[in-house]
């Protein structure tokens, strides 16, 4: 984990380039989807209320592609940037090597999982 | 534990929302993506949602969701800029004004679905 406050202090503290990429990586998703989640959460729940999240309602949305690749960007990005900051509070937090382990093959797995079952989802349709 | 200024709180709340907007996405994910199981399963679901606590959960999500995208954006002005380290403190501020804002504002324009249920 790369704890830096600047560019250059990263680019010197990250032991591989893998490390160097998933800093880099956080900032570019962080912003886009800043814009992606903003306006999915004023479109979604300031707009309308959760009783018209209905199952027509998804299923009509989903009819479009451009909603189709607008949530599938956020559901990727987002899954990605929580899942590599997750991973950031479990090196920090869980210290011995083979709890890692295992914590983090649990957490990795549901994200796979959820993220095969949310693109299944949205394409399926 | 460390009780540090400013930064350390931002850093420690950037950390928390973060967690808690990703146990948000992973159930909202499911809970959307379960209309592939059809209509009865995924109103089964979102029928709960009608509880006051989800309701008023949701105003906390988008708090922690504003809060969360506006000080990434402070963390980073701080790490391409040099001038950004020297304001961080002021930029937290703003961004924390911004989140209670958010939390205000949808909880005043969403007060009738609060109380009344959706």
């Amino acid at each position: 984990m790369i704890r830096a406050r600047t560019f250059t202090d990263a680019r010197q503290q990250s032991h591989n380039n893998a490390e160097l990429n998933w800093w880099i990586f956080m900032r570019v998703s962080g912003l886009i989807l800043m814009f992606l989640i903003l306006g999915h959460v004023y479109m979604t729940f300031i707009q309308v209320s959760e009783s018209d999240a209905t199952f027509d309602a998804v299923v009509n949305k989903l009819a479009n592609p451009a909603w189709k690749f607008y949530d599938w960007l956020i559901l990727s990005l987002s899954l990605l940037h929580g899942a590599n900051g997750a991973r950031y509070s479990i090196e920090d937090y869980v210290r011995s090597r083979p709890n890692r382990a295992w914590v983090k093959g649990i957490f990795y797995t549901v994200v796979a999982l959820l993220f095969a079952f949310g693109t299944v989802g949205l394409f399926a349709i | 534990m460390y009780r540090g200024r400013e930064g350390q709180w931002a850093f420690l709340l950037h950390r928390l929302s973060g967690l808690a907007i990703l146990a948000y996405l992973l159930l909202h994910v499911f809970s959307i993506g379960s209309f592939i199981f059809g209509e009865r399963f995924y109103m089964t679901i979102h029928e709960r949602y009608d509880l006051w606590p989800f309701r008023v959960g949701l105003l906390f999500v988008v708090a922690g969701v504003v809060y969360h995208s506006f000080n990434g954006l402070r963390i980073i002005v701080m790490d391409f800029t040099g001038a950004g380290v020297a304001y961080q403190r002021q930029m937290w501020y703003v961004v924390l004004l911004l989140s209670v804002l958010a939390f205000v504002g949808s909880a005043v324009s969403l007060y009738p679905r609060l109380v009344g249920g959706y």
